[in-house]
């Protein structure tokens, strides 16, 4: 009885065994045949620590390779809400460093997440400082941050780069896709404490982005800057713009617009200070689109210098509308006409010449059609076929009305002038490179055509260099040189359609030293007060952006370079 | 098997087992070592860049003129005003002052004008 028990009782602590062993025996068959996947991808995730490795964005240099644009490194301060224990004390210290408002960081921190960001780039003194505290449940992700040593200098040229280092507008945003770089991956291997250990699985590297090399002259850009705001707070104006272009290469050396932003603080300004009015503004130019009109009766040959035209004492019919010169005026020679910038003298011409060769002239000289340059954001212009201008058109066009420009397309009409009759594409990077150094793509100088003769640019230029001399542009005389140019100074348009009497446009463009050009250069002014004449607004910026790009452009060697090269000599 | 053979077996497998966990630890020690010294290279490199940020955001001619009176701008010197300066032993010389400098040789032999005596009317 006693041993029967017994074995009962070892059969049923064996079978219980037994069962238990082929539960485990099927508990692993299933593990290993139905949950090995779903088990090892969490193992992995353990282990491995997927990491994307950001590429560094190319930088960006003006034309004497000074940066204008790079990253630096910056941390983002993130925090894990469940570890901070004393949240009150930690958003009074966070809030005084960072300059952020109390209630915004406590509901971040109120939130119940294990990760939340709460300021990202911050400075690396609020870094240092944020670290000093050692509040646990925060910490930084180091990134990098896009900097412009030169704050809002050339920023309508260079634009600037958002928080995920894309390019969002101008040179930053055209020629992203040479800056950004490609980003790569690692898989790195964690320790039992979930620190990342540098020991990768596997590694793709990143593409690091080009550098890119501007045609502008940080030096002359500032100087363009300078003259172009000085006007533009003494005249009230409501915009200014100003180009200083290379006239033999379509370079441009300067560009800049009022009002204006810092690239380092691109998050305050407003879409009215950053845009490039330069390329995007469209306006009436008013008398400075004569040069198209005297171009063109040169080149026909249907007049010459000394030819006269009566100015008809400053009032005269064309059609149902009655022209007026701002000076009344009698007899005048051709080149009088332009010098002193008279409405009636350009229209008797351009009656002469017929609205066909008015509008093939004024096309040829690159009006109405892009540019083509290397920014984004450029408008065409307007300008109606000759086959479609009313009857006053021929009393409107010549001189600057009906006609809607930007002023890149102004400087690169007066560049042909400049440049002995060709019209050149103008273009702002001259070349891409790699970290090292290396050109990898480099660009040149692009004819568009000639839109003239070598002889009429020729006749042109002194006609030019009168109305600097001896008409009304004598405001933009530069000091110890020559200088050729023409004023303007077009009424705006109303809601109404119908002419302002109150809001002008200024505008000076010109060339200098007359002879042997170095520059060109546009200023438009937009509705300055209360003197409104191109000859009085935009004129002096003109003399004064010459005088000192000239002696710059004279006296431009590096003296770095010389002493790198005598040091070199020397030691020879 | 020879129970010494067995031994023998047990041992080798031991001491490969041993050597291979020593050099797991040891790859893992350099890499915390590594991964140390290369957070301090990256903060010395993270450093360089702010600092040449600094320095080129200092000498930036819109820092620069920041700086100066409003009422004074700097403006681009003629080429009669500038002096091109020139390394010499006793550091940095004005080309000018180089070229003034007299050897006993051309003291001796130099051709130079004559002092002349004029006369005052």
């Amino acid at each position: 009885m006693y041993i029967g028990n017994y074995r009962s009782k070892c059969e049923a602590v064996f079978l219980a065994f037994f069962i238990f062993f082929l539960l485990c025996i099927a508990r692993l068959f299933y593990i290993q045949f139905f949950r090995s996947s779903y088990l090892a991808s969490i193992a992995r995730k353990q282990h491995n620590l997927f990491v994307e490795l950001e590429p560094r964005r190319g930088a960006i240099y003006d034309s004497n390779r000074k940066p204008q644009a790079f990253n630096i490194p910056a941390d983002s301060l993130y925090a894990s809400p469940n570890e901070i224990k004393d949240k009150e004390s930690a958003v009074r210290a966070l809030a005084a460093i960072l300059n952020l408002k109390p209630d915004y960081l406590r509901e971040r921190l109120d939130r119940k997440k294990s990760f939340i960001w709460l300021a990202r780039k911050i400075t690396p003194e609020q870094s240092s400082e944020i670290k000093k505290l050692k509040i646990k449940g925060l910490g930084f992700l180091k990134e990098s941050k896009r900097s412009y040593p030169n704050g809002y200098l050339a920023s309508h040229v260079i634009g600037f780069a958002g928080t995920d280092n894309t390019g969002l507008e101008d040179t930053e945003a055209y020629y992203d896709r040479y800056l950004r770089g490609e980003a790569g991956w690692a898989v790195f291997l964690r320790d039992a404490r979930q620190k990342r250990l540098d020991l990768w699985d596997s590694m793709v590297l990143p593409k690091d982005g080009y550098d890119v090399v501007l045609t502008i002259d940080e030096v002359i850009q500032f100087i363009a800057e300078r003259e172009l705001d000085k006007a533009y707070k003494a005249h009230h104006a409501k915009g200014a713009s100003i180009i200083v272009m290379d006239p033999h290469t379509g370079a441009i050396l300067a560009m800049a617009n009022r009002p204006t932003y810092d690239l380092n603080d691109h998050n305050s300004a407003s879409k009215d200070q950053m845009r490039n009015r330069s390329i995007c503004d469209l306006f009436e130019p008013g008398s400075v689109f004569k040069i198209v009109t005297a171009s063109a009766a040169l080149e026909e040959n249907k007049v010459s210098e000394e030819d006269k035209f009566f100015c008809e004492n400053g009032e005269y019919r064309v059609a149902n509308h009655i022209l007026h010169d701002h000076q009344k005026h009698g007899w005048l020679t051709f080149r009088q006409v332009i010098e002193e910038s008279s409405n009636i003298g350009t229209t008797k011409v351009a009656q002469i010449l017929g609205p066909d060769t008015v509008y093939r002239y004024a096309r040829l000289f690159g009006f109405a059609v892009k540019s083509g340059i290397d920014l984004p954001g450029e408008i065409s212009g307007s300008l109606k076929e000759a086959r479609f201008w009313s009857k006053t058109s021929i009393g409107a066009v010549p001189i600057g009305q009906e006609v809607g420009v930007t002023a890149l397309q102004l400087a690169n009409a007066i560049s042909v002038i400049a440049n002995d009759g060709v019209l050149m594409k103008p273009y702002i990077v001259k070349e891409v490179r790699d970290r090292h150094g290396v050109t990898l793509k480099k660009f040149f100088p692009a004819q568009v055509r000639r839109a003239i003769s070598e002889e009429t640019s020729l006749r042109m230029k002194k006609i030019l260099t009168g109305v600097v001399e001896e008409g009304t542009g004598k405001l933009a005389k530069p000091i110890s040189y020559t200088a050729a140019g023409k004023t303007g100074t077009a009424q705006k348009l109303e809601a109404n359609g119908a002419y302002s009497h109150d809001e002008f446009v200024g505008s000076f463009i010109g060339f200098a030293p007359a002879e042997d050009p170095k520059v060109a250069i546009v200023v438009t002014i937009d509705s300055p007060h209360p003197y409104y004449f191109g000859g009085v607004v935009a004129a002096p910026v003109f003399k004064n952006v010459a005088t000192d790009v000239i002696r710059y452009l004279n006296t431009s060697r590096p003296p770095s370079e010389e002493l790198v090269l005598n040091a070199a000599q020397a030691t020879d | 098997m020879s129970v010494s053979r067995f031994l023998k077996t047990i041992f080798l497998i031991t001491s490969f087992s041993i050597l291979y966990v020593y050099q797991q630890t040891e790859v893992f020690r350099m890499a915390y070592v590594g991964q140390k010294k290369l957070t301090a290279y990256e903060d010395l490199l993270d450093k360089n860049s702010v600092l040449r940020y600094n320095i080129e955001r200092n000498a930036s001619l819109v820092h620069i003129s920041t700086k100066i009176s409003g009422n004074a701008d700097f403006q681009m010197p003629d080429s009669y005003r500038l002096v091109r300066l020139t390394p010499s032993g006793q550091g940095l010389k004005t080309a000018e002052q180089l070229a003034e400098r007299e050897t006993l040789f051309s003291r001796i032999f130099g051709v130079k004008r004559q002092a002349e005596a004029k006369t005052i009317p």
